[in-house]
């Protein structure tokens, strides 16, 4: 907004490109330049000068290549997988969850997390950097989005802690503890959501439990700020499921965050449903009250067909706010616009299960899935075809990899967690990671497309 | 003045036009049919490249001037149909 100091007579606040008196020049100037600007634009909508001509400024790199295979041998004895990956808000540090994926019961495992610092001279790959033990097994993961060293991590035993790696004596900077506000079944995801105030993050955590809730960093604990329970009689438009037995709850298996609308977040649960909520909802949840402090609430506003099994992730897009992809144990990618409950798209990724899903931070057409096979496959939907664009095995002998994070400062590298306790850092070549001509208006297409 | 809104108008309606932004002599955004940030940011980068293109075009030869300038990216191009400040006396 421009003020101008020669003029008091201006009473109301000047308008975003209103024409200011001095300026009467304005009109002459566009004048003169008017014809020769149309004329430029008329002769470059009709030109094929620049037809096929690509300027290569960073060397290509041909092939995708796996530059790092990472292990933690006193977790890889036990047998232990990795069950989530995050990466530093810098882009230079990776951090793996250990624990179990497949247990039924409740396990009183020890296990850790383990960070390794992949831009360090000497970066040993059998050595992480950091080894901080945990009493349990850990379920989720994920690096505090501006300070390098906190991370915050999901238990099997449903609690929530929050380490800060510069500690030296004791990691552990805050944690919920077995309290009435706590869950009481593993926490599958955690993530930072900015707070009310400015500069304020609170840690989310979601669980099989049905809750999703969310704490604040007080001292040495973590506090319950606010809370939400889904509830199945609460889930919009689902007659079919009401009539199901067992637990009322909707048990959360993953959940995704809008980078488009701070308020909304996508939750997939172990029956299949996946769900669109808010954080600002009002309704009470119609949980049976068990000592919480603070009252829960029913976040879920619109359900899309469900699945047939439990939704293992679901990743919004960056690059269209309306689109978001799903995964699950049906081996399908599942292609969704916000807008309606049905399917744009319904990919075969593979006849296993499905544990991840990623859209590429660069590539608007592109996501990678991890399969219960050990692969994880790229898929590129500018193609014609629907086949993989590219195939990694994660040379894990067939074990499931579980978990895919992109860096998000250097986007063409692509970590990989596997049931067979490595980490696989990808190198991805060019075509995987460079833009192409009018790829967001392609995307923009597909999502415009309304399902049959 | 109407005139004026008329040839923004006009300019924004051929195809492609994502946007215009008219800048006067000192880099300062006077009129914009895009949003403020964007305006703001490309006024500030675009208004430095253009005076190096046209001391470039002067320097090599001084009774030469810069008429037009257009910088191609890949995802869009930025056209910049400067104004000329100097008396000729």
């Amino acid at each position: 907004m421009l003020t101008d100091p020669q003029d008091h007579l201006a009473h109301q606040f000047p308008l975003e490109g209103e024409l200011r008196p001095t300026f009467s020049g304005l009109s002459d100037f566009l004048h003169r330049v008017e014809d020769m600007i149309v004329k430029e634009l008329a002769k470059n909508a009709k030109s094929h000068a620049f037809d096929g001509f690509d300027v290569n400024w960073e060397d290509q790199n041909e092939t995708v290549s796996c530059k790092h295979r990472l292990q933690h041998l006193v977790a890889q004895e036990k047998g232990l997988h990795v069950t989530s990956i995050s990466w530093s808000c810098t882009g230079s540090v990776i951090a793996c969850a250990f624990g179990r994926v497949d247990d039924g019961d409740w396990s009183a495992e020890k296990s850790c997390v383990c960070t390794w610092n992949l831009d360090r001279r000497g970066l040993n790959p059998k050595r992480p950097n950091t080894v901080i033990d945990v009493a349990r097994p850990v379920m989720s993961l994920s690096f505090h989005p501006t300070s390098p060293s906190l991370i915050a991590g999901g238990l099997y035993s449903g609690e929530v802690v929050v380490w800060d790696t510069n500690r030296t004596q004791d990691p552990v900077l805050a944690q919920t503890g077995m309290s009435t506000d706590a869950h009481r079944e593993p926490v599958y995801q955690v993530a930072w959501v900015p707070g009310q105030r400015r500069g304020e993050m609170l840690v989310l955590s979601a669980g099989s439990g049905g809750r999703v809730l969310l704490w604040t960093v007080d001292g040495g604990s973590l506090v319950l700020s606010a809370g939400y329970a889904l509830v199945r009689q609460q889930v919009p438009h689902n007659s079919s499921l009401s009539k199901g037995r067992g637990s009322s709850n909707v048990g959360v298996t993953s959940l995704a965050l809008s980078p488009w609308d701070s308020d909304t977040f996508l939750v997939g649960s172990e029956g299949g449903l996946v769900l669109k909520c808010s954080f600002s909802a009002q309704e009470l949840a119609a949980a049976p009250p068990d000592g919480e402090s603070v009252a829960l609430r029913a976040p879920a506003q619109f359900s899309f067909s469900p699945r047939g099994g439990p939704v293992h992730s679901l990743h919004y897009s960056p690059f269209h706010r309306n689109l978001f992809v799903s995964v699950g144990t049906d081996g399908l990618a599942r292609l969704h616009s916000l807008l309606q409950p049905d399917p744009l798209l319904s990919l075969r990724v593979s006849d296993s299960y499905l544990f991840g899903v990623r859209w590429s931070p660069t590539r608007p057409l592109v996501f990678a899935a991890a399969t219960g096979q050990g692969l994880v496959q790229i898929f590129d939907l500018g193609r014609k075809s629907l086949r993989p664009a590219a195939t990694m095995d994660q040379l894990t002998s067939g074990q499931p990899a579980y978990c895919m994070e992109f860096n998000p400062c250097q986007t063409d590298l692509l970590a990989v967690g596997n049931a067979d306790g490595s980490v696989n850092i990808w190198h991805l070549s060019t075509e995987l990671t460079e833009q192409g001509h009018r790829e967001t208006a392609q995307l923009e297409q597909l999502a415009n497309e309304v399902a049959e | 003045m109407a005139e004026v809104e008329e040839t923004l108008k006009r300019i924004q309606s051929q195809k492609g036009v994502q946007g215009i932004i008219i800048v006067n002599a000192e880099g300062i955004p006077i009129k914009t049919t895009l949003d403020n940030s964007s305006t703001v940011q490309y006024a500030g980068l675009i208004h430095q490249l253009v005076m190096k293109a046209r001391s470039t075009v002067r320097d090599i030869d001084p009774q030469n001037d810069l008429t037009f300038l257009r910088i191609r990216s890949k995802k869009n191009e930025i056209m910049i149909a400067p104004e000329s400040c100097v008396e000729i006396l």
